[in-house]
């Protein structure tokens, strides 16, 4: 989901820029976008972000070629994954002050799920940092992150190639369902470590009259993807056909 | 030729699907002076599926619904006049909405009260709290249900008949979900009671009453100020009521009454889920106490200035 939530930011280009300001606070003309000043700084923002992730992508390689194996790969690259995934928090910002038209509920929904499976359960449980399955989700963000925010990039320079384009579009067909397997692996990996050590619970009696049982709580996320995942898969799907075909007709009449 | 007397003619009305463009209907022989409401009990016959809650009617496809006291000669349309159609989706009656979600946690919280079998372990099972406030907080919680209910059915009266029917699973989830929450730790066989005992279940107590009253009055004074079978809209001002006195620094006061209701129950129960509650439901209705305050502003030039939508000076 987490993985799943980055790609699909709904529209053309939710990074911002070019078209629809919903931050048009008069409300007269829809298609204002943001103003230079703004367009300035989120080019910076995406093109910081975009070499974040490729510095994750290389640390990957250059630490597989060391080790000679796949197992483990998070160390190396711990920190600037919690960096990077962190800073996207930003972006919640962005469209709260409507420099970028996409939803704020929708895209502090997505920043937060990743958020939380960086800190709440890989960077807490850390006998699940050497499971297999934090490298499948690991690996799809990155490719879907560097992918996405150069996307982003070209279009607030208005200047997208195709190709770009093409594979936002395209590579979150694998890249989904690969995220969402790894962040389901490493979350049921982490539950017998919560339990054991009672993460983030509270029980009764307390002066709050509140308990909260981590455990329980990460088996409901696990649930939540079942209803959450094909939606924004298929919404995917859907955009894809409509912007793809739509860009095969602008050609036809070049 | 004569001149249409546009005040006698008989009109056509055609109605076309807002999307598709499709002509759904043609209408022929309508009188000038019939309501948006007639000609939707007409199109009705024609597509029974679509009963007249379920269709808006505008005049642009994308244009703002007509309403159904508009009469069709008061309109900017010829002899023929031509209108869009949008499904709003299945409809549900705002009554049945108010009841089955105030209904709900009425309930719930008892069952919780009481202790039925397989909520908590089984030696609990039919047993009663030792703690007064247990006792006084199922009063205060079913007197407020109770009263919600006896004001959907009594008291409110509403400005639309209906709303989309996916909200009733939205809202019964929300309340009843709610209402498990709280009642499970409040009648849950570890409750702690509140920190300063008997003064702060006191002090809690008088803030839930008066607030309930002050909601209550509230209610009433809206309830006078639009006669029955109306849906005018006026300034509501203070009464001879002093609860009612809150409308000259809060347009909602119903809504700073409410809020206030549960911060008395939060203090009564000293309970985080309740607390919690009563935050949630504070965020939803300075929504609505905005969206309301920005409409009276719309519609009054004379609205009282000095007027907050939800708290006094401040939200």
């Amino acid at each position: 989901m987490a993985a799943a939530a980055a790609t699909a930011a709904a529209k053309g280009n939710g990074g911002g820029g070019g078209r629809a300001g919903a931050g048009d606070a008069s409300g007269t003309r829809k298609k204002k976008g943001p103003g230079p000043l703004a367009t300035a700084y989120l080019v910076i923002y995406n093109v910081v972000m975009t070499a974040g992730w490729l510095v994750i992508a290389v640390g990957l390689v250059r630490a597989y070629l060391a080790k000679g194996s796949y197992h483990s790969l998070y160390y190396s690259i711990e920190k600037p994954l919690k960096f990077f995934q962190t800073g996207a928090l930003l972006e919640i910002l962005h469209c709260a002050i409507g420099i970028v038209p996409s939803s704020v509920v929708l895209t502090s929904f997505q920043v937060m799920s990743r958020v939380f499976l960086i800190w709440a359960v890989t960077h807490s449980v850390k006998e699940v940092q050497s499971e297999d399955s934090v490298l499948l989700f690991v690996i799809a963000w990155t490719i879907t992150e560097i992918i996405r925010y150069s996307f982003y990039t070209f279009s607030l320079l208005n200047h997208l190639p195709y190709l770009i384009k093409w594979a936002r579009y395209t590579l979150f067909i694998v890249l989904y369902p690969m995220g969402v397997s790894g962040e389901l692996l490493t979350i049921y990996a982490a539950l017998p470590f919560v339990r054991q050590a009672g993460l983030y619970s509270i029980s009764l009696p307390n002066k709050y009259n509140f308990s909260f049982d981590y455990h329980a709580f990460l088996i409901l996320i696990m649930i939540s993807y079942i209803p959450i995942f094909p939606q924004l898969y298929f919404h995917m799907i859907h955009q894809r056909r409509k912007i793809l075909s739509h860009t095969e007709e602008h050609k036809k009449f070049e | 030729s004569k001149h249409p007397d546009p005040f006698h003619t008989l009109r056509e009305v055609e109605i076309l699907d807002a999307k598709t463009r499709e002509k759904l209907c043609f209408l022929d022989k309508v009188e000038p002076h019939a309501t948006i409401a007639e000609i939707k009990n007409l199109f009705t016959k024609t597509h029974p599926q679509w009963y007249p809650a379920r269709q808006s009617l505008r005049l642009d496809p994308k244009g703002k619904s007509l309403k159904d006291e508009d009469i069709l000669q008061k309109l900017p349309v010829g002899t023929t006049a031509t209108l869009y159609f949008r499904d709003l989706g299945a409809q549900i009656s705002w009554v049945t909405v108010f009841l089955t979600e105030y209904a709900g946690p009425l309930f719930i919280y008892l069952l919780f009260y009481f202790r039925v079998p397989f909520i908590y372990g089984h030696k609990y099972d039919f047993t009663s709290s030792r703690h007064t406030v247990v006792h006084l907080a199922c009063i205060c919680h079913s007197f407020h249900y109770v009263k919600r209910l006896l004001e959907t059915l009594f008291v409110h009266r509403f400005s639309h008949g209906t709303m989309p029917l996916r909200n009733i699973f939205k809202n019964c989830t929300y309340y009843w979900g709610f209402a498990a929450w709280m009642a499970y730790y409040i009648n849950h066989p570890l409750y702690t009671p509140p920190t300063y005992g008997a003064q702060q279940v006191k002090l809690a107590l008088a803030i839930f009453v008066i607030c309930q009253l002050g909601n209550f009055s509230i209610h009433m004074a809206l309830r006078d100020l639009r006669p029955a079978g109306s849906k005018t809209r006026k300034i509501p001002y203070p009464t001879k009521n002093p609860f009612t006195w809150l409308f000259l620094l809060v347009s909602c006061p119903n809504y700073t009454y409410e809020v206030g209701s549960w911060i008395g129950f939060a203090i009564m129960t000293q309970c985080l889920p309740v607390a919690l509650f009563s935050l949630v439901g504070f965020t939803q209705m300075t929504i609505w106490a905005k969206g309301k305050h920005r409409s009276y502003l719309k519609e009054f030039r004379d609205y009282p200035p000095l007027r907050m939508p939800i708290i006094p000076f401040l939200l």
